[in-house]
């Protein structure tokens, strides 16, 4: 049993020309989710945008080696506005959050962003002053690729995560999966208290100068009485 | 690097870590064995009520401690001085010991001519954190004097652009490298996200400045050059 005897038709259209030969049918049926879920995942641009020492790794999985184009990545896009995967690699200080923000803004829908590494995911080891707690409190992440930095293999394991995650979606769910908010250009992607829970697990300083001035309001009169 | 300073150098690494308390740039008026460094000979005998202190670090690194009020004329005539003519500034940078001790700016002079390194540090009071600005010696001080400006708020008098250079330029929670800024800094996580993108791009990234595939003759001019074409 070939091809043609399960396509509608098959065998015993009298249509000439098909692309199977003299009885074949001159078309195809599927779900339109289907083709454009399957050509969405098989590609996708990424647009890299990396910072640190992720990015060398970046740079290793779209190498000959391991090589992203096998997953339809032919190129690598310097260009927002031509790019589907947003793949943040390395520390973001805040003085680079809005570049960050304002390119995750200009790049089309359908849109998805991978988060690569322990810095970009929740700052690492870099838990101060100057440093974005991960970039999911200012852009919506999809996947979270873990390591310091992550391996080619993890890399492309969270792609192939997106790539799922793009098999699954449809046309008619399609606006409650890419929703955002339209006032949310140049905006936090987390709320106020959404950003205070993400930053711990050591919380803010602001938390800490509350807790700590619960712990010694005891004192706080005379802490001379402490001294002996 | 002759063998004696070698073994010098190693020598300092056997001793190991010094606690900060012993290392700190409290210039007590001690006058290392300055006969190893003809700089700082000639230092003693040219400028020497300025000089508060003198210790030889690493084995070799000779660290001279300087009244800051004359910090211009010192580094002037190092620069200038047949003997010495140290024409590169390496690093200016300076260290916050906490604990209300003062701020040492540190200038690390190396001399192409004399193959020669010497670092000249000034103790700055927390409520007098003013110093001249050297960049009419050394271009080269600019960017690096904005740096100590920014991350410790040490004010460089008659520097031609002394504004932040890390930091973005409306950040309002202080300078973050001195002991008394809290490590995560003043304001709530949720405060500096916001505070970060209401930064307006175009500010910090300037095109003018990024200079980025222009002709090099055409870029940003150069201040206080020795020519003094300003």
């Amino acid at each position: 049993m070939g091809l043609r005897d399960v396509l509608p038709g098959g065998g015993t259209s009298s249509v000439t020309g098909g692309m199977f030969g003299d009885a074949s049918p001159t078309f195809l049926t599927s779900k339109v989710d289907w083709i454009i879920n399957w050509s969405r995942r098989n590609s996708l641009w990424p647009m890299p945008f990396g910072t640190a020492c992720c990015a060398i790794e970046m740079m290793a999985s779209a190498a000959s080696n391991y090589d992203l184009a096998r997953f339809g990545m032919e190129r690598m896009s310097f260009s927002p506005r031509q790019a589907d995967v947003l793949i943040c690699a390395g520390r973001v200080p805040y003085k680079l959050a809005p570049v960050l923000r304002r390119i995750w803004d200009q790049m089309p829908q359908p849109k998805w962003c991978v988060s690569m590494g322990a810095c970009a995911s929740s700052g690492g080891v870099f838990d101060v002053y100057s440093m974005v707690q991960g970039i999911d409190t200012i852009i919506p992440v999809d996947v979270y690729v873990p390591g310091c930095p992550p391996r080619p293999e993890g890399l492309i394991y969270g792609l192939m995560m997106i790539q799922e995650k793009i098999r699954e979606e449809s046309l008619s769910r399609h606006f409650e999966h890419r929703a955002e908010d339209p006032s949310s250009v140049a905006r936090p992607h987390a709320n106020d208290a959404q950003v205070v829970g993400l930053t711990g697990p050591f919380g803010n300083s602001t938390q800490q100068e509350e807790l700590s001035n619960k712990e010694s309001g005891a004192t706080e009169e005379s802490p001379e009485e402490l001294i002996p | 690097m002759t063998l004696d300073e070698t073994k010098a150098g190693l020598d300092a690494v056997e001793e190991g870590p010094h606690l900060s308390e012993r290392s700190t740039g409290s210039a007590d008026g001690r006058i290392d064995d300055p006969d190893g460094h003809p700089s700082v000979v000639a230092l003693l005998l040219r400028f020497g009520d300025s000089v508060s202190g003198h210790r030889v670090s690493a084995g070799t690194q000779h660290v001279v401690w300087i009244d800051s009020a004359r910090n211009l004329e010192v580094l002037h005539w190092l620069r200038d001085d047949q003997d010495h003519q140290y024409d590169m500034i390496s690093d200016i940078t300076a260290v916050d010991y906490g604990a209300g001790r003062p701020i040492d700016v540190v200038y690390q002079l190396f001399s192409t001519v004399h193959k020669r390194a010497l670092r000249i540090r000034c103790e700055l009071p927390l409520d007098g954190l003013e110093i001249d600005s050297i960049v009419e010696l050394w271009s080269a001080a600019n960017w690096l004097e904005r740096e100590v400006y920014d991350l410790f708020g040490v004010t460089f008098r008659r520097h031609p652009d002394l504004r932040r250079i890390l930091m973005p330029h409306d950040y309002e929670e202080g300078h973050p490298l001195r002991k008394d800024f809290p490590l995560r800094g003043r304001f709530s996580r949720a405060e500096q996200t916001r505070r970060a993108l209401d930064q307006s791009v175009e500010h910090s990234y300037i095109a003018e400045e990024m200079d980025l595939g222009r002709d090099p003759q055409q870029a940003a001019p150069i201040i206080g050059t020795k020519d003094g074409d300003g």
